[in-house]
């Protein structure tokens, strides 16, 4: 091991701007990330930052009206699902938004589900369902559903589809408490817009928000960490003298392609995701891998077996169901398999001996 | 070692000490002049101001809101600028990091986080240790959560219960202690209200504000914690609710009580304008109220970004600066973060200035109004050595006010206030009355057997740039601030209760958060392993 990571030391030390990729571990193993990041003037990515990245810009550019999954299971009348990839992350989602018991909510509406732009699916027995669907575009029917929402007009051909989503639009504007859920990942920045002023017409008499689905490979818990670390999201650079937070140019793909990076960290290391690495990964680049699974490296690549985080270690990681980053114990604890943390942590001392010599 | 901070004048108002004398060092704390021994270190601060360090008992610096203030303006530390100066150099200087070090350059030691979100204290803490130097604390958030307010449900009180669900959340959350914000407003907003009083009562739940404070005033004096409810009251920004606030003062004498950022709260009604200042009536009634302690929360002109578990205050307050805001609607309080740039050329921003000022100039006692910004809502923390210079400097203060819009200036009493505040008693309200209504009785003052945090600062007639730049902090006895700058960085402790509960109070509640949030409590539980560092925690012992 020792020589394994003094290895990886060496490759580093060389590195003239070296990407953090894949990140997926838990939050030590991103502080860790960040720390190893700063000393050596590199970029801080994480394979799933595309829907973060939206979800980012958009934020920056406006704001945001989340609720927490527990308020939303709890209090919401009606929720709309925009999309496919909310069910097909969670299959069990529904079930969860609609849970038998609840706390006290607002308004006597009874609850309800309205399906925007998805294929059919599973719904909750009994559970009155609206889907807003056919032939036409997921950012027309949202766009045509934001315009019924606000009672100006819009243009649908399909007639009964029109009825539908004025129909909903009604609805919406006398739910207690409405929630729009998406996958950030699936919708692009423009839907996420029309939706967020959306739900800003709705508060204005009544109660509405969004629920932004997280993103795997605990991308909300890195996200955070990195914020609360250096002031920025992930996709941050640290090669000059301050923090340099750009959703374009701080892409690991993208860096890596272009070769502006001239070293890869890729770290995969959590239980029941995989981070699926940049195409051209592990060739022609120098890497250090930090996996918990098996690699297919490059001979010259540095690769080290790290325990998973969740099953072999406890771990800090993002839950969505308390809308915030908790620690869960360890399935099976195997103290033989170094965390991230402990790797990076100790390839940080490594290059500072170099450094020191 | 034995370190000797020799000839400076001394301030410890904790034991009526202003004169010119020797301070000692050794493991980490103070120590006695010895008696026959030499000093291993000696530093001649002679002609300097020697302090204990600094008690911020106030300021947003870590956990979820925080953050996601930090994710929708990453670009206020670039945008903040005092008296048109930018004072921030990056985004980073928003992160953990920058916080800890430009806290010690000042002279701070201990910073308390005042709002930690029960079921996300893991991320709370986690920040918090990555923040250098300073030790801190946290409050956590009760009063708006369904457990609580089904627990104080109309004729069902189990005060008891209420007891050990406090004990267990201060435990389970390692807080310091407990906060509470609009009591019950956060719930109503959840049915919709957009106001929300003393009396009224939260939707489906039968009680009234005043009850859940009075209820959390009782288990905290039941549980023997040191430090009393720390209460954000209700109409926070609203003109007229200096009402609201004598109401609370008055209705809350049972028990002590610390209310929060209380400048945000002195305001009248009277004038064309419809908003006045209420400080001499907020004053006269925290005076009367001796059980009662509060903090400032001053307001400095310039960019800020404005972070509180009060949702329904931060709604109707969303008319943001820039025009970007984030109502999250969440377990318990939820959070509003809205922009605000305080302009000096506002009337109502002018009067607010001058309401903070008033507040702590017409307080009879120091050890009952704190100081605070409740950063970064009235202003950054980087600003707190201007305030102080507002404070010390009678004509620093006139400077400011004649520039100030003529309405604000008509109708402002701060003019006609003489008073400027001696070391002493800067020192008592940073230092000493943080100390003792949070319960750390090893710090906030210079007796042997204290904790060795002193700073020790260049006396000089401009207080901003006297307390910019520490001439010398030590943490722990560790010289960690030289000449301004920080020149070894270490790390502080977290301090918490402990209080102890009746077990059954664990069943309870993690049935409530299975059937309602399809969580395990055991999630958010703080171990020591939050932190990498084994003495990261340390227990303050309560009364009963
Ligand atoms: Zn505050």
């Amino acid at each position: 091991m020792d020589s394994t990571l003094q290895r990886a030391a060496d490759l580093l030390a060389q590195a003239r701007f070296p990407v953090f990729g894949g990140l997926f571990t838990d939050v030590n193993g991103a502080a860790a990330a960040l720390a190893l990041a700063q000393k050596l003037g590199g970029v801080v990515d994480h394979a799933a930052s595309e829907g973060m990245s939206r979800a980012a810009r958009v934020m920056r550019e406006t704001g945001s009206t989340p609720a927490s999954f527990g308020e939303v299971r709890n209090r919401a009348d009606t929720i709309v699902l925009i999309g496919d990839s909310p069910r097909a992350r969670d299959p069990e989602l529904l079930e969860k938004l609609f849970p038998a018991k609840a706390l006290p909510r607002p308004g006597d509406n009874a609850r309800e589900l309205v399906v925007v732009g998805a294929k059919k699916g599973k719904t909750p027995a009994g559970l009155r369902t609206t889907e807003i669907d056919g032939k036409t575009a997921l950012p027309e029917l949202v766009a045509s559903l934001g315009a019924a929402i606000r009672e100006l007009p819009f243009e649908i051909r399909d007639a009964a589809l029109a009825k539908k989503i004025l129909s909903t639009g009604k609805r919406l504007r006398e739910s207690a408490f409405a929630v729009f859920v998406y996958d950030p990942a699936e919708i692009e920045e423009p839907v996420l817009h029309t939706v967020l002023e959306a739900v800003r017409h709705l508060v204005k008499t009544t109660r509405a928000a969004t629920l932004s689905l997280a993103a795997p490979g605990n991308g909300e818990g890195v996200n955070l960490c990195s914020t609360w670390t250096c002031g920025l999201p992930v996709r941050t650079s640290f090669a000059g003298e301050t923090p340099e937070n750009n959703m374009w140019a701080f892409e690991t793909e993208r860096l890596l392609k272009s070769g502006e990076a001239d070293a890869l960290v890729w770290i995969d290391a959590l239980d029941g995701a995989d981070a699926a690495p940049p195409t051209r990964a592990f060739r022609g680049i120098s890497s250090v891998v930090l996996s918990s699974k098996p690699v297919k490296a490059g001979r010259d690549d540095v690769v080290v077996e790290v325990g998973a985080a969740v099953a072999d270690h406890d771990a800090a990681v993002y839950l969505p169901p308390i809308a915030g980053i908790g620690e869960v114990k360890a399935t099976s604890a195997d103290a033989s398999k170094p965390t991230v943390a402990d790797v990076l942590n100790k390839i940080g001392t490594l290059i500072d001996a170099k450094r020191a010599a | 070692m034995l370190t000797q901070l020799k000839g400076g004048r001394v301030i410890d108002p904790a034991h009526n000490r202003d004169a010119v004398g020797d301070v000692y060092l050794e493991n980490g704390r103070i120590v006695d002049a010895p008696e026959g021994r030499e000093p291993d270190e000696v530093h001649n601060v002679s002609g300097k101001i020697v302090m204990a360090g600094a008690i911020d008992v106030h300021s947003h610096i870590a956990g979820t809101n925080v953050t996601l203030g930090r994710q929708l303006m990453p670009e206020l530390p670039l945008m903040a600028s005092a008296e048109g100066q930018p004072i921030l150099p990056s985004s980073a200087a928003w992160g953990s990091y920058a916080t800890g070090i430009r806290y010690a350059e000042m002279g701070y030691t201990t910073v308390i986080e005042p709002a930690m979100i029960p079921t996300h204290a893991i991320q709370a803490h986690k920040e918090m240790a990555s923040i250098p130097i300073i030790d801190v604390a946290g409050l956590v958030i009760l009063g708006n959560d369904d457990y609580t307010l089904n627990l104080l449900r109309t004729g069902n009180v189990k005060s008891d219960e209420l007891k050990d669900y406090v004990a267990w959340t201060l435990m389970h959350s390692k807080a310091l202690g407990l906060k509470v914000i609009n009591a019950g407003g956060s719930e109503a907003f959840k049915f919709n209200a957009r106001t929300f009083d003393l009396d009224e009562q939260v939707p489906e739940y039968g009680v009234t504000s005043r009850g859940i404070v009075e209820a959390m005033q009782q288990a905290i004096a039941d549980l023997g914690v040191p430090h009393p409810p720390h209460v954000h009251t209700n109409n926070l920004g609203i003109a007229g609710n200096v009402d609201t606030a004598v109401a609370t003062l008055e209705a809350t004498q049972a028990h002590p009580i610390h209310l929060a950022h209380i400048q945000f709260y002195g305001y009248g009604k009277e004038g064309d304008k419809g908003f006045s200042s209420g400080a001499p009536r907020l004053m006269e009634a925290i005076n009367k109220n001796k059980k009662a302690t509060v903090d400032v929360g001053q307001v400095m002109f310039g960019q800020t970004v404005t972070i509180s578990g009060d949702v329904l205050r931060q709604f109707t307050a969303r008319a943001a600066n820039p025009k970007k805001w984030v109502i999250n609607q969440a377990d318990g309080n939820g959070t509003g973060i809205v922009p605000y740039n305080y302009k000096k050329k506002s009337f109502v921003n002018a009067l607010q200035w001058a309401i903070g000022l008033e507040i702590f100039l017409l307080a009879e006692d120091p050890w009952r109004v704190l100081f605070s910004t409740d950063h970064p809502n009235g202003a950054l923390f980087v600003r707190y050595p201007e305030i102080f210079h507002l404070l010390m400097d009678k004509n620093e203060r006139l400077r400011w006010f004649d520039r100030l819009p003529e309405a604000s200036r008509q109708v402002s009493g701060l003019a006609g206030i003489s008073r400027e505040l001696t070391l002493s008693e800067l020192a008592i309200i940073t230092r000493a009355a943080p100390a003792k209504v949070l319960g750390l009785t090893d710090r906030g003052h210079l007796a042997p057997g204290a904790i060795a945090d002193v700073a020790v600062y260049t006396d000089q007639k401009n207080k901003t740039k006297m307390f910019s730049a520490a001439d010398l902090v030590f943490k722990s006895g560790k010289l960690v601030v030289r000449n301004g700058n920080v020149v070894d960085v270490s790390w502080g402790r977290c301090y918490h209760v402990d209080p102890g509960f009746d077990r059954q109070i664990e069943n309870r509640v993690r049935s409530f958060y299975e059937t309602y949030y399809g969580a395990d409590p055991s999630w958010f539980g703080v171990t020591p392993t939050v932190s990498d560092r084994p003495d990261r925690f340390a227990t303050i012992p309560c009364a009963s």
